[in-house]
């Protein structure tokens, strides 16, 4: 039951509402527990057993922690056991099978040697994302800025609140778990909110992705037989899709949560402005960026082997080379992390890879930029260089895209390399693209639609809100731009006969 | 302005000497300083002040502004 479902949003959504809404204050926070176990039961089945393991685990560790107080060795190895059991399951769930294909394919042809069989791995919904988020809570405790809670049923709520269970956003403790429980009644701007924060995003995904969805199948799937502007089309096509889809998703969700009074952290801010791929990573799904950085990157800046490293290379080879260093060996395991927390599967490796090498180009060329402005006397913020620096990140996005969609690394390999031969640019024009199984109507759904989010991402780049805009505006405005995303939504929404309702990407990370 | 902050707006100063650092309180909020700036300023810090940073004094509010940063600084040095 995705979240772009019409069970999910005309039942289930509504349903868990109203039975909020007529409980008393107190009873509010169990109800969005009942209802978050159902939906997780309704999407994994008995593999709801994981969820209620963890969150029991998680709670017991957390004031086992706490009651270890100075004990430093006690909750080093409480938080070790426990955070490490975490990603042992995940682990375990997720790359039994993609060790033993390595290993199958690194022993293939010695004698003696069966492979081993792959084995039929059940993986509960979200359990990549409250990995991370109960890994986040231990940690806090841990580090001794969050006390750990006594309340089981809010630890529970915090890892399994419904509207978040598939794809996040990842959430801190500290920013969302009171919320949850406050129980404070709906009020109808939060309903009017939430419904257009979610028909925002429904239309983001049927009108724009769902459509999208059935080039980059096509091409993807049958890359062999593409080849030079093709690629290109592929890779600017997924990097929309996955935008317009994931992006949208999380405005349902956020608009979801929003309705019973929970504000979740945005998981994005308009990545296609950034102008290097550092920012594109303080832009495109924000919560995972920023638990990397708070749980894997600082303690690494801050560890002991670093610091060692510091004071040894400063001495040695100066502050330059100190920082490239010390940030390789920051980034190093926040990319590997990066790559691999998307799937088992080398293209994503390389993903994390792709991402590492360019933001230590970034660093090693910090003082030549630095110099070239100086020197040139080129204004850095004028509109010609911040236009080439947003043209190349896309370049940047729409190549790591190519590779993260491909069928596995050598796909992307050849996809890429592909690109470069036939180029034929005649292929946009002259019905090639026609024949993929979208008409000349999806085309111009798909186009206007990018449009109207770029216009709208334009639009909050400049800091301007069109929901404020528009609430200052009357009455009869306001519900004109209401129906108008109504109607939009259900008239040029990719459903019906031809086309099959598209999963959610990333809940299959 | 005391001495410890006014060492660390001389720092801050090397790393970009376009930002008034003094007047800035939402440096890490701003994105004035980000996570590869925060790199070269940890170990600036300990190195300046004899101090060890760990990863839990990593919060936004430690660092959002010269006052901030040196009232950790003091408590760091106890």
């Amino acid at each position: 039951m995705g979240y772009n479902t019409l069970p999910y949003l005309m039942l289930f959504l509504p349903l868990s509402l109203i039975v909020y809404q007529v409980s008393g204050r107190k009873f509010r926070k169990y109800v969005l527990l009942i209802f978050s176990w159902i939906y997780f039961f309704l999407c994994s089945r008995e593999l709801i057993l994981y969820l209620l393991l963890t969150s029991a685990g998680v709670w017991l560790a957390g004031l086992a922690m706490d009651r270890a107080g100075n004990r430093k060795h006690l909750k080093t190895f409480l938080v070790v056991v426990s955070a490490g059991g975490l990603f042992g399951i995940l682990l375990y769930l997720k790359y039994t099978n993609f060790f033993i294909n390595t290993v199958n394919v690194a022993m293939a042809g010695k004698s003696g040697w069966t492979a081993i069989p792959f084995r039929h791995m059940l993986i509960p919904i979200g359990i990549s994302f409250y990995t991370l988020e109960a890994v986040g809570y231990l940690l806090e405790v841990y580090w001794g800025r969050l006390e750990a809670d006594r309340s089981f049923g809010r630890v529970a709520l915090f890892l399994g609140f419904f509207p978040q269970t598939m794809e996040g956003p990842i959430a801190r403790y500290q920013d969302t778990a009171l919320q949850l429980t406050a129980g404070n009644p709906v009020t109808e701007q939060q309903v009017f909110d939430g419904v257009t924060r979610i028909l925002w995003g429904m239309f983001k995904k049927i009108v724009i992705a769902d459509r999208l969805s059935v080039i980059v199948t096509e091409l993807y799937h049958n890359h062999s037989a593409y080849d030079g502007v093709m690629i290109p089309v592929a890779a600017v096509s997924y990097a929309l899709q996955l935008y317009m889809e994931f992006s949208g998703v999380m405005d349902i969700v956020i608009g979801s949560a929003g309705m019973f009074g929970v504000q979740l952290p945005e998981n994005f801010r308009q990545p296609f402005f950034s102008q290097s791929a550092s920012e594109f990573w303080r832009r495109w799904h924000i919560s995972l960026g920023i638990w990397l950085k708070t749980y894997v990157f600082y303690p690494v800046t801050t560890s002991d082997l670093t610091m060692k490293w510091n004071r040894f290379a400063r001495k040695k080879f100066g502050k330059y080379i100190t920082k490239i260093g010390t940030s390789f060996l920051a980034l190093t395991p926040v990319w590997l992390f990066n790559g691999l927390w998307h799937g088992a599967s080398w293209n994503y490796i390389f993903y994390g890879i792709y991402y590492l090498v360019l933001l230590m180009l970034e660093v090693v060329l910090e003082p030549a930029k630095k110099a070239f402005y100086k020197h040139t006397g080129f204004q850095k913020d004028g509109r010609f260089w911040t236009c080439f620096r947003i043209l190349r990140t896309w370049l940047i996005i729409f190549t790591g895209e190519l590779f993260f969609r491909a069928e596995g690394f050598r796909a992307g390999l050849s996809m890429f390399r592909s690109g470069f031969h036939n180029f034929g640019i005649q292929r946009l024009w002259d019905g090639t693209l026609l024949k993929m199984g979208l008409d000349k109507a999806d085309w111009v759904a798909i186009l206007g639609g990018i449009a109207v989010v770029f216009v709208a991402d334009l639009l909050k780049e400049k800091r301007i809100e069109v929901k404020a805009a528009l609430a200052k505006r009357s009455l009869p405005v306001r519900w004109a731009a209401f129906y108008a995303l109504i109607f939009a939504v259900l008239i040029f929404g990719a459903y019906g006969p031809g086309y099959r309702q598209v999963d959610l990407i990333y809940a299959g990370f | 302005m005391s001495e410890i902050e006014s060492k660390i707006n001389e720092i801050l100063m090397e790393q970009d000497d376009s930002v008034n650092y003094e007047e800035e309180k939402h440096l890490i909020d701003d994105r004035i300083l980000d996570s590869f700036a925060i790199i070269s300023l940890i170990s600036d810090l300990e190195e300046e002040f004899d101090v060890r940073i760990n990863a839990v004094e990593m919060v936004p509010e430690n660092f959002n502004s010269i006052k901030a940063m040196a009232a950790m600084i003091q408590r760091l040095q106890g």
